[in-house]
């Protein structure tokens, strides 16, 4: 059977060759710093600035009724009957389903589980807006976490070309190592247990792949808009 | 294009002599040097993370063993599937019964270099399967029929016309040199092959093994739609790609993104555990991990065990100077570069000439230096040379040559003799301190360059002379 064929193989060779990984292994450190880069003194600041670097937009508004307002903006120069979105209390900014139904905008049926499949990536496709929350925001590359799962599909952050995320100020921590904490510390072991994905996003889509040109939306989001709460 | 059987001195010299592919290579590999500088600068301390980096890939190879299993199950736990393939046969063998036992017409898939290593295209294409790559550099070298020439930039070597006219030809658009419009045209192309697929095919980043999740970087959003979209998801692992925990990708993400392109972090990283949960709107409902061994379980024991500890990065492409002149489909395997001229001999050993790539190296170790988890490439490399000789590989003249060296190099006799030889003889064949071509065999050295002709005397006669 392979795999015991593979395993015996691992054996043999590390019976030769363990000492000197795990000599290496213990050369440096394996602790997991919280950060990387110089600490900023403002981490709202140094999002958004990582953030535009990467020609995505945050918009830092005081509270939940300016963030309504932003989302209605953003809303009104893409007018979209449906969009694709977190259910409203995944997303959890008050106000924002009153805000779409005031609007007349439904949200796009995006199970693909079910027996239309293919009928709802049809309707989904022509649509311009996703809409989702975060888990956590990292200010020293611009990130968003997203922890998927029911009433948060992934496809809110994915198919249609604006990306709206709604991040508290509360959510931003300094470093990718402080957000796998902040992960840990949260869900233990069951980080995983109702959801299939997590998934860090940094900016829009882009691809250098022609001449090393940048280009922006070549298969996600090219505009990615972040509301920054708080 | 890497079209066999033609020789390595026949590919390097047809690169060589491509003044298009010139210009690609250096406007790429000067942009990422420069990008990935940039970047390790930025950092509160760069060599820490790097030595961290090395300590944690290395632990995880220590105990592969186990953490692989535990990879397995836990992602079985999930209600994933675990395919052990030990070489790519096996391996593509899955894969091709899979697609068929669930009628799969049509697969998207994201750049892997191992789907690349079991050339798995050719496998589904045959079986009836159609393929499409989504990676916008390889979608234009598959429209192309080549290979990727760059670990992490497939089309460098395509000019935008180049690629206009692809464009044009396949999708029927008109030409056009506005790149964010081909860009276009290529989003467009693709997301209807998305929403049809039924099976998504993606590489892995890292494995993770105490979460049973894998982990998928990239800019474009492909492996995203890959992974996401079709009802089947099948992630291809080379067996040493894991790391033992999930913290630990708060080391490795940092530096494989600002190694590969100097980003602080890719646009998107996906950490991918299993198929759909109930309830989940959207992902796969069946979720197959193919773990590929190729070789790998072999050279874990080898004297090139180190080179397993690589992730992929392709800075050591970028910061070699042959990588520069050459590009990646002179190397002729899967792999290009340093560290391709040290896997490929291992991981595809009946390539011909595959004994060659080693030599392809000034041993400058370049690559060594930017290696995010400091691979002793050089060393690997002379250790393939040694190993080339043992194997009666080496050139019967060079052997002949080497042997005479080391003679004369151990007798001051003849060290003393053979250099009045060679400075009477380079006199006679140069012209105002040069030779154009030097006397076979050694006239391939002379080939693009003049050496100079030796003086008149030795250092040690001027030495005596002096004193």
């Amino acid at each position: 059977m392979t795999r015991s064929q593979i395993l015996a193989n691992l054996h043999t060779s590390l019976a030769s060759n363990r000492p000197w990984l795990e000599a290496v292994a213990r050369s440096a450190p394996h602790s997991i710093p919280p950060y990387v880069m110089p600490a900023a003194d403002d981490l709202d600041a140094q999002f958004m600035a990582e953030l535009h670097a990467i020609a995505g937009m945050a918009y830092p508004v005081a509270d939940e009724r300016a963030a309504l307002t932003q989302i209605a903006a953003l809303l009104a120069d893409r007018p979209s009957p449906q969009i694709i979105a977190w259910e409203v209390e995944q997303i959890g900014l008050a106000g924002l389903a009153a805000l779409l139904d005031q609007q007349g905008v439904t949200l796009a049926t995006s199970d693909l589980h079910g027996t239309s499949r293919s009928a709802h990536l049809q309707n989904m496709e022509p649509l311009a807006i996703c809409i989702s929350g975060v888990e956590a925001g990292i200010a020293e590359s611009g990130s968003l976490v997203l922890r998927h799962g029911p009433g948060r599909p992934r496809l809110a952050s994915l198919l249609a070309p604006c990306h709206i995320a709604i991040l508290r100020r509360s959510q931003l921590v300094r470093g990718l190592g402080e957000a796998l904490a902040l992960l840990r510390n949260r869900y233990g072991e069951e980080i995983f247990t109702s959801t299939s994905n997590l998934t860090l996003i940094t900016g829009p889509s882009r691809t250098a792949d022609i001449e090393m040109t940048l280009s922006l939306g070549i298969h996600g989001p090219p505009e990615v808009h972040v509301v920054l709460v708080g | 294009m890497s079209s066999q059987p033609i020789s390595f001195y026949e590919r390097v010299n047809t690169a060589l002599d491509d003044t298009s592919l010139k210009t690609a290579l250096n406007r790429a590999t000067e942009r990422f040097v420069g990008n990935r500088a940039g970047a390790l600068r930025a950092l509160s301390d760069a060599n820490g993370l790097r030595d961290a980096a090395r300590a944690i890939r290395a632990g995880a190879l220590a105990q592969l063993d186990t953490l692989l299993v535990q990879l397995a199950e836990r992602v079985e736990a999930r209600g994933g599937h675990v395919c052990w393939a030990s070489d790519a046969a096996e391996a593509q063998r899955y894969i091709v019964n899979l697609a068929q036992a669930r009628q799969v017409r049509s697969i998207v898939k994201s750049k892997s270099m191992a789907s690349e290593e079991i050339h798995l295209n050719q496998a589904l294409e045959a079986a009836g399967v159609q393929v499409v790559e989504t990676d916008l550099g390889e979608y234009i070298i598959q429209l192309a029929g080549e290979t990727p020439s760059h670990i992490i930039a497939p089309s460098i070597h395509k000019t935008r016309e180049q690629v206009s006219e692809l464009f044009h030809q396949h999708l029927g658009v008109p030409p056009t040199d506005d790149i964010p419009t081909m860009t276009q045209t290529a989003r467009r192309a693709l997301r209807q092959r998305f929403l049809q697929a039924d099976m998504g095919i993606s590489g892995v980043n890292f494995g993770v093994a105490d979460e049973g999740a894998v982990v998928i970087v990239e800019n474009e959003g492909n492996a995203r739609l890959s992974t996401s979209v079709p009802r089947i998801h099948v992630a291809i692992m080379g067996i040493e790609r894991i790391v033992a925990h999930m913290e630990d990708l708060g080391v490795m993400l940092q530096v494989l993104a600002r190694s590969a392109t100097g980003q602080k972090l890719s646009v998107y990283t996906s950490i991918i555990n299993g198929p759909a949960r109930p309830g989940e709107a959207d992902g796969p409902e069946e979720f197959h991990l193919v773990l590929l061994d190729n070789g790998r379980s072999k050279m874990l024991g080898s004297q090139y065990a180190e080179a397993l500890l690589c992730i992929r990065c392709g800075a050591c492409l970028n910061a070699c100077p042959v990588y520069q002149a050459i590009g990646g489909h002179a190397y002729g395997g899967v792999y290009s570069g340093p560290i391709g001229a040290v896997l490929t001999p291992i991981l595809q050993p009946d390539l011909p000439d595959v004994y060659l790539l080693p030599q392809a190296s000034s041993l400058c170790g370049a690559c060594q230096e930017v290696c995010p988890v400091r691979i002793a490439i050089p060393d690997l490399l002379l250790r393939h040379r040694a190993d080339a000789v043992k194997a009666g590989k080496a050139h019967p003249i060079e052997q002949a040559a080497m042997s005479s060296y080391k003679r004369m190099m151990t007798n001051p006799f003849l060290y003393r003799a053979a250099g009045r030889a060679a400075r009477n003889g380079s006199r006679l064949i140069g012209r105002k301190g040069r030779i154009r071509r030097l006397p076979p065999p050694l006239h391939t050295w002379s080939r693009g360059r003049d050496f100079p002709t030796l003086p008149a005397k030795s250092f040690s006669e001027m030495w005596e002379e002096e004193n």
